[in-house]
């Protein structure tokens, strides 16, 4: 038995903890035309159902979070979680820090493979009333509210990146964005959206925890 | 004092506010010019009629358009690295201290220098350069081509790194309009009343088009009104997007569209945060083109002199800009559009010397303005123009009887009639159709969902552009479900016929241009003709015609129109050229938008970078990642002092590397194993839980594709490794055998490159310093986790890892592995309990010296060339099952016994430097293909044999260990003695680390 000479510590870091900086960014001459935030305290599960273990998948989801598994590009508000649509026969169960694994692991033995992704991604919120316009900057997709309401969801590329774009619920009359993004990817990405954002003024809040 | 400059401003009138001055320089000079104008309209109000020189001769032109056509007045804009050529004086609009300069010219504009390449234009010919400068070759890169950069210049760009921002965006609509003339408003209002989602885009700054220009009455009131409440009406729609200073550059599939807005073009410096220039990418279900049309000119004698300019230009100068290009004007024309500039003229106040007009016949209406202004309209053609550098002085006319007459004017207005925009339409390979009522093409259809309306469809009344435009803007809207009404039509009376005679050129014995740009002459293009250059893609090619910046819009059809004559075929028989994009010029830099310097492309950044970038570690590219190289410590000025010091560390104590940049992939499902087996060359459905075995991928044909450990962590679950350069491709690669090759096998892929933060620790103090992170309950001896072992393991204070015993680089060693959140946790706490046994971070390079050392194989030998044999790794292919890449690994050549291998290299001399890329020839003979045996791949100083070692694939390489044999370097200029050996350096039994 070695006796243990140091202290570790195992502070924890975020995809974008190192260069966080809350406040404004870009223009100051009027009020931000956006918000943006790094999500943090989050689990992500990928869930795969195995071959024709789609259905069963789709009622071991509906037995262990109260709704159906996303089957088309949109994100499902289910007990305790949110169901992301990632592909065919496949999505994301996204849940704040706590068992997310283990639950998922208990819903899908057998029926569905599962990787964990909480350190694989970084989860940003983008808002205010120039989200779109930022977005449209960095991203092919049309996010017009008719095309794009709340709760819909894409894989899509942004900044030549691999991101999970949904909408969620609004915010004081304006569209709320989360974007997943692969974390090391997720400084990059940061940068290209504050640059982008910079003319509409940017108020960046504080890291907080995702909620549903 | 300048106010008097504005020699040609018009007392009243114009879309400017003479309360704006605005200060501006050309060629140094100051001049005043007011809001509103653009460089063009200042010049022609500062009475400047000298504004470039030509390309080719050096000739001096002044301004022929009021638009992004412009094919002589390209000025140099901005000083400093904001200096930008070419650009089109007709579309800067004006500021404040703005500062432009002639370009093309030596000494000054007044006097050029090479303009005596006219005198000498018979010999500079089309086709001059390909028959000229063909021979002796030795001479092109030495003389003609500094020649021809020097006396062919189009400005020049800045030198210095353009500190502007520029970049690119998607926008999305039901239906898009280009151009905002009558038919584009009419369009917008009709699509946006029934509802559409509409974007209407405007390359000017207002919204009007010729209306600006022309005037008109609509709807019972003045033009400029209607445009107003028109522009009203949209804003207040919250689905119609308008975008000013934006032009429709590109139509692409699946409705696509580029579109280049220049947001702040129009002032000195943009302001903060915001771009010069924005592309935009514009997906639209359906497309209006309301582009309208281009007057184009006639082909005559001194057609290029300044003051000789399109009519329907000079109208604009004088209605819209209310400066008038000429004090005493004629017009040539052979239509009755050309009479409406004279109408403007005298309107103004200028006086017009008289009309030529190519018809036989003008109206009743016509010749009582001419009556009762005292003006001559003579019935021919204009045969050339008198004057010189300051301009037009008179102009000579070839009367229909065979008399000459001439008129003393100081400008010459010209329409030759309107061609229609047929670019958008024409942009997929569409070609245009004639139609001899206007002698012009028009659309001849156009991509799915686009359709051209009014001028660019070649309806020129402003009546029947008014309804084209609402009537292709209600039907846009409507075929896509919008069924809100789309309101009246607007209305106008004026729906005159377009009378038109159509005239090409003039046989004239005076230089008559046909592409000003590009200095084509109307004998140009006779010459092409007569040495068989008659096809419009060789007529084109040979003579430059089309292929200036204005890519043919004032010249081609007349330069159809002379090769259809002397061809003796019609214009339409003689066809066009093929459409392509964009539109009007756009600059790279837009193009790159965002994308440059360090934001190029995007960047990944490794679990303990800002760890290492604390510890001044020296980053490499290594795609798209950063990657620590090495990390030099106090007074370490030389690369190799550090990697060397770096790799001592590790094989004498103990070193860590980030390794967290190698693909890494759970496989999943019951048949994960079998999955492996055939996309491996080795078997891995019998690998033991908990062991870790390495692997390696064919391509189909049989070639190396990747290599990389793969553990099994439990019966249905692998955890697969590959290269940092591949991981990407092969996700992509299992992707397509999961789904495509092998759909009966239930398996799962996810890539996890991003979940764990990997990390190698090596040498012989590993398990010393992995003791002291590792919990301790976990046995960590050779018998508790052997050599290729693999599992989860608990580190002090409760985290959660993974253990590989593999070794990269020879050494005793392990992999961890850490949810990244505690990637930079880890790498501290490592240097901390690493500390007593001198714990040393390494980087990319002590790894690539270990891992020659060693005789691993990596990148420069998994080179897309190399079969596992070559590599020396031919056993590992299992003949018990099948695999890909098995059958064509088979091929006679790819198991020929004369393949190049893999072995060691070292020079003769210990003390000289071995370099990669160095032939390997055998001693004696002379270098040639014939006796090259193969090359050096990687190279390093190895502290270990204490000199420079290398890889390299080499004929018989096997068998020819312990021979001396020549290193050949012709890059270099480097001859020397190697010495072929084992490429295994370091430690070939393997005890380290199995120890």
């Amino acid at each position: 038995m070695v006796e243990l000479s140091v202290e570790l510590s195992w502070a924890e870091t975020t995809p974008l903890s190192r260069i966080y900086a809350a406040g404004r960014q870009g223009a100051k001459e009027h009020d931000a035309g956006l918000t943006m935030a790094e999500q943090t305290g989050f689990e992500l599960v990928q869930v795969m159902a195995r071959r024709g273990q789609w259905s069963a998948t789709d009622q071991a989801c509906k037995e262990a979070y109260g709704a159906s598994a996303p089957a088309k590009p949109h994100a499902v508000v289910a007990q305790g979680a949110l169901l992301v649509w990632s592909g065919p026969d496949q999505f994301l169960v996204l849940s704040p820090r706590g068992d997310g694994l283990e639950r998922a692991r208990l819903a899908f033995a057998g029926m569905a493979s599962l990787s964990e992704q909480s350190d694989g991604r970084s989860l940003l919120r983008i808002s205010g009333a120039r989200s779109r316009d930022l977005l449209a900057k960095v991203c092919s997709l049309d996010l017009h509210p008719a095309v794009f309401p709340q709760w819909a969801a894409a894989a899509t590329s942004i900044d030549h990146t691999s991101v999970n774009l949904w909408r969620s619920t609004d915010r004081d009359g304006e569209a709320v964005f989360h974007l997943l993004v692969f974390a090391t990817f997720a400084e990059s990405l940061w940068h290209t959206l504050l640059d982008s954002g910079a003319e509409y003024g940017v108020a960046i809040d504080a890291p907080g925890a995702w909620q549903a | 004092m300048s106010a008097a400059g504005q020699t040609h401003r018009l007392a009243a009138g114009g879309l400017i506010d003479r309360d704006n001055r605005l200060s501006f320089s050309f060629d140094g000079k100051s001049m005043d010019g007011f809001a509103g104008d653009t460089l063009a309209s200042a010049l022609v109000a500062n009475g400047v009629k000298l504004v470039g020189r030509s390309f080719k001769y050096h000739r001096p032109r002044g301004i022929l358009t009021a638009g992004s056509e412009e094919p002589n007045a390209l000025v140099e804009l901005r000083t400093g690295a904001r200096r930008e050529p070419n650009t089109r004086a007709t579309t800067i609009e004006l500021y404040d201290g703005l500062v432009s300069a002639s370009q093309n010219r030596w000494p000054s504009l007044s006097f050029d220098f090479l303009s005596i390449n006219q005198l000498a234009s018979p010999i500079f010919v089309a086709g001059f350069y390909y028959k000229t400068f063909m021979w002796p070759s030795a001479l092109w890169e030495k003389f003609y081509e500094p020649l021809i950069r020097r006396a062919a210049g189009l400005g020049r760009a800045a030198d210095k790194s353009d500190p502007d921002h520029y970049e690119k965006a998607w926008a999305h609509c039901d239906v898009l309009i280009a151009g905002s003339g009558p038919t584009g408003l009419a369009a917008a209002l009709a699509a946006g009343r029934a509802g559409a989602r509409v974007i209407l885009c405007e390359e000017d700054n207002r919204l009007g088009g010729r209306l600006l220009s022309d005037g008109g009455t609509i709807d019972g009131i003045d033009a400029a009104a209607w445009v107003a409440k028109a522009e009203a009406e949209l804003r207040s729609m919250p689905e119609v997007r308008i975008m000013t200073h934006t032009t429709l550059t590109g139509a692409f599939d699946h409705g696509v569209h580029a579109a280049l807005e220049r947001v702040n073009d129009h002032v000195p410096v943009p302001p903060e945060h915001q771009p010069r220039q924005r592309v935009w990418r514009i997906v639209a279900r359906r497309t209006v083109v309301a582009a309208g049309a281009l007057e184009r000119p006639i082909v005559f004698g001194g057609n290029d002199m300044p003051g000789v300019m399109l009519s329907s230009a000079v109208r604009t100068y004088i209605n819209r800009y209310a400066a008038t290009p000429a004090k005493r004007l004629a017009l040539f024309t052979n239509n009755d559009d050309g009479w409406k500039t004279v109408e403007a003229a005298l309107a103004a106040g200028v006086t017009v010397a008289g009309v030529v007009d190519a018809r036989a016949e003008v109206s009743a209406e016509q010749r009582a303005l001419a009556a009762k202004h005292g003006f001559a309209v003579l019935n021919g053609v204009v045969d050339h123009v008198e004057g010189g550098k300051a301009g037009v002085a008179k102009i000579v006319a070839a009367l229909a009887g065979g008399a000459r007459a001439t008129l003393e004017a100081d400008g010459l207005a010209v329409s030759g009639g309107w061609n229609p925009s047929v670019g958008l339409t024409s942009q997929h390979r569409g070609r245009p159709k004639w139609r001899d009522d206007i002698a012009a093409f028009v659309p001849d259809g156009a991509p799915p969902g686009m359709i051209a309306a009014g001028s660019a469809n070649g309806e020129f009344s402003l009546a029947a552009c008014l309804m084209e435009g609402h009537s292709s803007g209600a039907a846009a809207a409507g075929d896509l479900g919008f069924s809100k009404s789309a309101g009246n039509t607007p209305v106008s009376d004026e729906d005159a016929a377009y009378s038109l005679k159509p005239v090409w050129t003039v046989n004239s014995k005076h230089k008559a241009f046909v592409d000003f740009q590009n200095d084509v002459t109307a004998s140009d293009i006779a010459l092409a003709a007569r040495e068989g250059f008659q096809s419009v893609e060789h007529l084109k090619r040979y003579t430059t015609l089309g292929m200036a910046t204005d890519q043919g819009k004032n010249s081609n059809v007349q330069g159809l129109a002379i090769m259809a004559e002397l061809t003796g075929r019609s214009i339409p028989e003689t066809g066009t050229t093929i459409y392509r994009p964009p539109y009007v010029p756009i600059a790279i830099g837009a193009l790159a938008g965002h994308h440059r310097d360090e934001n190029f492309h995007s960047t990944r950044l490794t679990p303990s970078h800002h760890w290492a970038a604390e510890r001044g570690a020296v980053f490499v590219d290594t795609g798209l990642w950063k990657r620590a190289q090495w990390y030099p410590i106090k007074r370490e000025k030389d690369w190799l002092v550090s990697v060397t010091r770096e790799v001592k560390a590790v094989r004498s104590g103990v070193g860590f590397c980030d390794v967290s940049t190698l693909g890494k992939i759970d496989v999943h499902g019951p048949d994960a194993g079998t999955f492996l087996d055939r996309v491996y060359i080795n078997t891995f459905s019998n690998l033991a839980v908990g062991k870790a075995r390495y692997g390696i991928m064919l391509r189909e044909d049989g070639i190396v594709y990747d290599d990389g450990t793969t553990s099994r962590l439990a019966e249905d679950h692998y955890f697969l490794t590959t290269t940092t350069a591949k991981a990407g491709q092969v996700m992509q690669h299992l992707e397509f055998c999961r789904q495509v090759l092998f759909p009966e096998l239930d398996v799962q892929l996810t890539s996890v490159s991003d979940q764990w933060a990997q990390f190698s620790i090596a040498g012989p103090k590993t398990r010393d310093l992995l003791r002291d992170i590792v919990d301790p309950s976990e046995d960590l001896s050779n018998e508790g986790f052997p050599f290729m072992g693999a599992r989860e393991v608990m580190l002090r204070g409760g985290v959660k890892a993974r253990l590989f015993r593999i070794s990269f680089s020879g050494e005793m060693a392990f992999e961890i592995s850490v949810p990244t959140r505690f990637g930079d946790a880890l790498v501290r706490n490592l240097m901390i309990a690493g500390e007593k046994y001198g714990v040393t971070p390494y980087g990319t390079e002590a790894l690539g010296v270990m891992r020659i050392e060693k005789g691993h194989v990596a990148g420069p030998e998994l080179n897309g060339t190399t079969t596992a044999a070559d590599l020396g790794l031919g056993k590992m292919m299992s003949t018990k099952k099948d695999f890909i890449g098995r059958s064509m690994a088979g091929r006679e050549a790819l198991v020929a016994d004369d393949r190049q291998v893999v072995v060691g290299i070292k020079p003769v001399d210990k003390a000289r430097r071995l370099r990669s890329g160095a032939h390997i020839i055998p001693k004696g003979a002379t270098p040639g293909p014939e006796t090259d045996d193969g090359y050096v791949t990687s190279v390093c100083f190895s502290p270990f044999m204490d000199q420079w070692i290398g890889l390299g694939l080499v004929k018989h390489g096997r068998e020819r260990h312990g021979e001396i044999a020549m290193a050949h370097d012709p890059v270099r200029r480097e001859d020397y003695e190697v010495e072929l050996c084992n490429p295994v350096f370091y430690d070939p039994e393997g005890g380290r680390q199995r120890g």
